[in-house]
């Protein structure tokens, strides 16, 4: 009897630790008086994009204020002490923008601790990092996990050119904040 | 690991099979694989005297953890022999002191290199190659020992090229970058001790690169001409994306010994270049990269507000300028390594029972 091969992964008979599959956060029909959480993850133009999405949410849909706030590692998820303050002074949260390849998926890891933690959240990534940003939704199990994506590059955009883009990724944002998913 | 078998016992058609099925598996770099077996990891954790349940890294971001039993059946698959266990660990322990490899730095767009830099008598019991060709290929613990670490990160991490992994392009050589100090040729200490280990200490150290880019200067006698083709060759701008960055020089020991000789050390090295590795703010505005956004990210400015001259290095400590000496000793041919962020300024010794 030869000696079997060994599995180098350590996962040969591993089920993920996420696995529950994910309950998203209860939604309002609308995002009236709502308090929007807008969380950069420092990559160029994405503080803007926020912004102003947060700007249309309040002049368009009546939210009621906008608290942005940044996390300073992009490649990691969101710590404890950041979500927790955005569970204190907001409602539902934006986060993006996914432009790289860890902040892509660590992104996606931070819309669905929103979401485990009670907040509806819309995450916004770069259309060239669908693959990591699904396999991070994979990972924490919620293959089927709803994000935004908005067109490659970001980063080289102008202010008018991220007012433009703000603009057209709105309806995608109220939906996925409202209903759960995106058109 | 046991002799060779006699050539009439060997079988390649199982061997073949086996190395199919590690394909099959999705565990190859690309290159076929060394099938691991239990007997055969057990000799790995011997030469190590670890146990195979010890952590020595995790990603929890992506609910992975690194066990050194792991670690020695990557090595295994990578075709390292027993003996080369102490040094993939050590090189594994080195890198994860550096804050990349903690967080994205095995996911990034960059794609980054170990580079890895063995000192101490390991080099020579293990056969290390420290003279020509030093950057590869040719020598199977320069070639195996890196190529661990890249199946450990594919395999344990689970970060797969156009999945997790997001390399942009990636650089030649991502997992073969393993190189043992000319010690012997080197004018100053080895690298293990200037970080503060015991003279005659077998270590690593390790950081992650972007690339790497040789300066080849074989005819002038000025240690400051000299330097002065090195400072141009880090300061380019194609390499800078934040206010700052870090590099390192490989020296071939021709160069080393010509700056040596004309009383620079490393660190007479690093303040010379320090100071005049850059670009002006002009030319820093002609390529769009002279101002800083509030994430300290270079972008176009108006120049306006800035120094005439800005340096790209932080400042003169080690772990913004590595300095190592490699490779043969007929030509001046040294290389520049461009460092995905900084060195840990440290090295790791390496542990075995051969050792203890």
């Amino acid at each position: 009897m030869p000696n079997a091969i060994l599995d180098p992964t350590g996962r040969a008979d591993h089920t993920p630790q996420h696995a529950a599959g994910l309950a998203l956060a209860p939604r309002r029909a609308s995002l009236a008086g709502v308090r929007v959480g807008l969380m950069d993850n420092t990559k160029h133009n994405a503080a803007l994009l926020l912004a102003e999405i947060g700007k249309l949410l309040i002049t368009e849909h009546g939210a009621a204020v906008t608290v942005a706030a940044t996390k300073a590692n992009f490649a990691a998820p969101a710590p404890d002490d950041l979500i927790q303050r955005y569970r204190q002074d907001c409602d539902v949260v934006i986060t993006g923008v996914g432009d790289c390849g860890s902040c892509s998926a660590s992104a996606v890891a931070d819309g669905i601790v929103f979401e485990q933690a009670g907040m509806p959240a819309a995450v916004i990534c770069s259309d060239a990092f669908r693959v990591t940003a699904t396999a991070m939704a994979q990972l924490r199990g919620v293959p089927d996990y709803a994000y935004l994506v908005t067109e490659h590059p970001v980063a080289v955009l102008s202010g008018e050119q991220v007012v433009q883009r703000a603009k057209r990724l709105l309806p995608g944002v109220v939906d996925m904040l409202t209903s759960g998913t995106s058109q | 690991m046991t002799a060779a078998a006699p050539e009439t016992a060997l079988d390649p058609d199982a061997a073949q099979a086996a190395i199919e099925h590690c394909y099959a598996r999705g565990w190859s770099d690309g290159l076929p694989l060394v099938p691991a077996t239990q007997p055969l990891a057990d000799e790995f954790l011997a030469a190590a005297g670890r146990e195979p349940d010890e952590v020595i890294g995790a990603l929890p971001q992506l609910d992975r953890q690194v066990t050194v039993g792991l670690a020695a059946v990557n090595a295994v698959m990578a075709g390292c022999r027993p003996e080369y266990f102490p040094v993939v660990l050590a090189a594994w322990e080195a890198l994860t002191r550096e804050r990349a490899t903690r967080g994205g730095g095995w996911q990034s767009t960059s794609g980054p290199a170990p580079l890895i830099v063995v000192n101490g008598p390991v080099r020579g019991e293990l056969g290390f190659n420290a003279a020509g060709g030093v950057f590869g290929p040719g020598f199977r613990p320069n070639a195996t020992v890196p190529r661990a670490i890249g199946l450990i990160v594919r395999n344990v991490f689970g970060i797969h090229p156009h999945e997790l992994e997001q390399a942009t392009q990636g650089l030649p050589g991502r997992w073969s970058i393993c190189l043992a100090e000319n010690e012997e040729e080197s004018p100053w200490p080895p690298l293990a001790t200037a970080a503060g280990l015991p003279p005659g200490a077998s270590a690593v150290a390790a950081t992650l690169l972007r690339t790497c880019e040789f300066v080849d200067n074989r005819h002038t006698a000025s240690a400051e001409q000299l330097l002065a083709d090195f400072a141009d060759t880090i300061g380019r701008s194609g390499a800078w994306i934040f206010r700052y960055a870090s590099a390192g020089i490989v020296f071939c020991p021709e160069h080393a010994q010509l700056l040596a000789g004309a009383g620079f050390g490393r660190a007479e090295i690093r303040a010379f270049l320090a100071e005049r590795s850059g670009r002006t703010t002009a030319e820093l505005a002609a390529v769009g990269k002279d101002a800083l956004d509030s994430n300290g990210v270079r972008l176009p400015g108006d120049g306006a507000g800035k120094p005439e001259f800005q340096p790209q290095l932080p400042d003169d400590e080690p772990r913004n300028l590595l300095i190592a000496v490699a490779g043969a000793r007929n030509a001046g041919i040294s290389m520049v390594v461009r460092l995905f962020g900084g060195w840990s300024g440290e090295a790791v010794p390496v542990r075995s029972k051969a050792h203890d």
